[in-house]
């Protein structure tokens, strides 16, 4: 089975310990190495190389017990020393606050290993145990100490279904099914991964029957491949929100400060027309800036579109004439939804100039706080409410423009909870309070559309709920010829 | 002869070490790389890290002195995007680079001389009407929609020709095509102009007088002179093509350092955008260096 993939492969991806915060490296990850535990089918925080796993009742710490049959592709059994060397060894996302949670990592014997934690953290398996990092995919610590960690990017050793055969930095990966894999034989033998970064070449090579699976699509191009009969489009859905934040609403003499203004903003936005016009519809308009897969999450319906009501709203406020609203940054490259969601707060009388920027020009500039007026935002971070919520509305949150006390009071009481459903009730109060204030105008939950070929029966498409790519591979088919 | 070699020389240390500088910083003002190697909403401490492994939390005389230290020794650092060594990236994407430079100076050669040719013989007939268009069109249409062009007529609707990648002679095609259609212009034109010129001078004129067949005048007499100008314009062209194929070899997926530099751009990858545009830049610094000291061996009145 090929891929046609939209990001350049990097050799970082080979090595779990480079896993940056991002879902991306998470790809090749599924494929060439294996976790203790990692979101699979059967949730989150799915045993795996781990056959099981349990927290003490203080909360400090957690043992993990490891299968007997699981091995790496060179026959080394997967041990309790190679789950410790590569918790040190680990430098990628989150690596600084796992590492400064975790007390001592214990070896007990060979197949048992413990994580003491200087103090209960509710989220240490939020972050050892999803894709938030990379810190539970374990390494073979012998393999690794014999070819030291340029040798081991260039030729991986993992534990996962698959094995590699070759691999071009920036152009290609090869890989083999690996028969000893624990769980199941994969039944497709063969996986290859190409980079074709332009999307019109992806969605030619897919018609071209050269590839099996071409990752995002949009506009035009998905249109051609949903007309084209003998392929198929299908969405996944990452935990990716759109939401519009009013930087300007903890300014008091700004109109954004005043809550029906920025109700009004929320219901003149048609999201389904949106969401047609930019993903076909596959994307899913929501009312919470909390993705609906994270845990904790509490949904809330999309606002309706209401533009006679939006309109009202104004008027009320003081502005029956509207508003200049000064600048609008979308976040790049979804101009044309920014302009989109411009256009609507134009016919309700608030206008507004977008302005386009790079993505690190637009990134940097937001963390720095330097934009006024409104910013089309999205982030597909992993985690769960309280690590999304973090960013974007608590004192610590580099994307905060301003902070609620009330809401502050209740991150930091969510943060020491360890009753699960305590904490729960508390982020949901947050996200209640988020709600009512209408602090953003969530608009959709983002669908990442790829484009199928006739050959694959099960493509592994949402088959882990919020993972954006095809995993896992072992349970990926393709058609009898 | 040996001072003015070695100014030239020192010309062109200087050139590249003003280049060092000026890709050094400008590589610094457009953004800050560690935002894009993480989603957005990823935590301070996941910015800093990744900030201090690349040693970006450093004042930028230090950053400088570091890779200009490295530079010295060969080392043009390790790959933000990747994490390995630039050098090891670049020379593995050179010989892909070379192959689609050659392949697309072949085709334009063959193209662009032979229509040169015909169009100067034929002057203001339809012929050199048709040249006209061909090298506007050439000149005018860009290489990436040429690209695209191709890859819906002969992959999509004809299935003869493999969209992307490399491997094959096959894949070289159309990246060779997309890319020499433009130098095809560019050679057809100065051929035309060139043989324009050398048919009309007196040498040529006498042959004629001598009652030589005109396809003797042409291909003998006129053809070979009017040649140097085209050759010397397609030995700058391929060191051109070497380092602009940045659209073609994107489009294409062609794994050449033009698609290395365009990916170095994209990530604020700064090793790499360094490496790439240094190493292209030594080599037309190279290239000029020996055309200059061949103009002064060959003409010793050439002093600068």
């Amino acid at each position: 089975m090929t891929w046609g993939l939209h990001v350049t492969l990097a050799s970082r991806w080979l090595d779990p310990a480079e896993t940056e915060a991002l879902i991306t490296p998470f790809m090749v990850l599924y494929a060439i190495h294996d976790a203790l535990v990692k979101p699979m089918p059967a949730g989150p925080n799915t045993p795996s190389l781990a056959e099981s796993w349990s927290v003490s009742k203080d909360g400090l710490t957690y043992e993990f017990v490891l299968r007997k049959l699981a091995t790496f592709h060179n026959g080394d059994p997967v041990s309790a020393d190679d789950v410790k060397f590569s918790f040190d060894r680990y430098k990628g996302a989150a690596a600084k606050l796992l590492k400064d949670k975790v007390r001592e990592v214990q070896v007990v014997d060979a197949r048992r290993v413990r994580f003491h934690l200087k103090e209960p953290w509710p989220d240490f398996m939020t972050f050892y145990g999803t894709s938030a990092s990379g810190a539970a995919w374990i390494v073979p610590r012998k393999y690794v100490e014999k070819v030291g960690d340029d040798g081991f990017k260039k030729a991986p050793v993992g534990a996962g279904p698959y094995r590699v055969v070759s691999f071009t930095p920036g152009v290609e990966l090869v890989m083999e099914a690996f028969d000893g894999y624990w769980r199941k034989t994969p039944s497709v033998k063969r996986l290859v991964f190409r980079s074709i970064p332009e999307e019109a070449t992806r969605a030619a090579a897919l018609k071209n029957g050269e590839v099996d699976i071409v990752y995002l699509l949009s506009g035009p191009i998905a249109e051609d491949v949903r007309r084209t009969p003998s392929l198929q489009l299908v969405p996944s859905q990452p935990p990716a929100v759109f939401w519009l934040e009013f930087l300007d609403q903890w300014d008091p003499k700004s109109p954004w400060h005043d809550r029906r203004v920025r109700l009004a903003a929320s219901l003149a936005i048609d999201r389904q027309a949106v969401n047609q016009a930019e993903t076909l519809g596959f994307s899913r308009p929501t009312g919470s800036i909390i993705p609906r897969a994270f845990e904790y999450a509490l949904p809330f319906d999309p606002p309706p579109y209401d533009p006679r009501r939006a309109k009202q709203l104004l008027v009320e406020a003081g502005y029956p004439n509207g508003f200049d609203a000064g600048d609008f940054y979308p976040f790049p490259p979804y101009t044309s939804m920014g302009e989109a969601v411009a256009g609507y707060l134009q016919a309700l009388g608030i206008r507004t100039r977008i302005q386009t920027m790079e993505r690190a020009t637009f990134l940097t500039a937001w963390r720095e706080k330097k934009f006024r007026g409104l910013v089309m935002g999205i982030t597909g971070a992993a985690g769960n409410a309280a690590t999304r919520l973090e960013a974007y509305v608590t004192n610590g949150g580099i994307y905060a423009y301003g902070v609620v006390p009330e809401v502050e009071d209740l991150f930091q009481r969510q943060g020491r909870e360890h009753d699960r459903a305590r904490r729960e009730a508390l982020l949901h109060q947050i996200q209640k309070i988020l709600h009512e204030r209408v602090m953003h105008a969530p608009i959709y939950e983002l669908a990442f559309i790829w484009g199928v070929g006739p050959r694959v029966e099960e493509s592994g498409a949402d088959l882990i709920r919020g993972h954006a790519y095809s995993a896992p591979y072992e349970d990926l088919r393709l058609r009898k010829q | 002869m040996k001072g003015y070699i070695l100014r030239r020389l020192g010309y062109s240390v200087i050139s590249l070490f003003l280049l060092s500088v000026t890709i050094f910083l400008f590589v610094r003002v457009t953004g800050d790389p560690a935002v894009l190697l993480v989603e957005p909403g990823a935590s301070k401490d996941d910015l800093e890290m990744i900030r201090q492994q690349f040693g970006l939390d450093q004042p930028l005389p230090v950053q400088y002195g570091s890779f200009i230290t490295s530079l010295l020794r060969g080392d043009f650092g390790q790959s933000f995007y990747y994490r390995t060594p630039v050098l090891e990236l670049y020379l593995s994407r050179l010989p892909h680079s070379l192959l689609l430079a050659g392949a697309a100076m072949v085709f334009s050669l063959v193209v662009g001389i032979p229509t040169g040719i015909i169009a100067a013989v034929r002057v203001n007939r339809w012929w050199d009407s048709v040249g006209k268009i061909f090298a506007l069109l050439g000149l005018s249409m860009p290489s990436f929609w040429v690209g695209l062009l191709m890859i819906l007529f002969f992959s999509v609707y004809l299935g003869w020709l493999p969209s992307s990648g490399s491997g094959t002679l096959l894949h070289l095609v159309m990246p060779a095509i997309a890319l020499g259609w433009v130098f095809a212009a560019a050679h057809m034109r100065l051929t035309r102009s060139s043989m324009l010129e050398v048919l009309g001078s007196e040498y040529v004129k006498l042959a004629r007088l001598k009652g030589l067949p005109e396809a003797l005048v042409i291909s003998k007499h006129a053809f070979k002179n009017a040649l140097i100008p085209v050759l010397t314009l397609a030995g700058i062209n391929l060191v051109i093509m070497v380092n602009v194929a940045v659209v073609v070899e994107t489009v294409f997926a062609w794994p050449g350092v033009g698609r290395l530099l365009y990916e170095g751009i994209a990530f604020r990858d700064f090793p790499v955008v360094q490496a790439t545009v240094l190493l292209g830049g030594a080599m037309i610094v190279i290239v000029n260096l020996l055309v200059d000291i061949l103009y002064a061996v060959i003409d010793p009145r050439i002093r600068y």
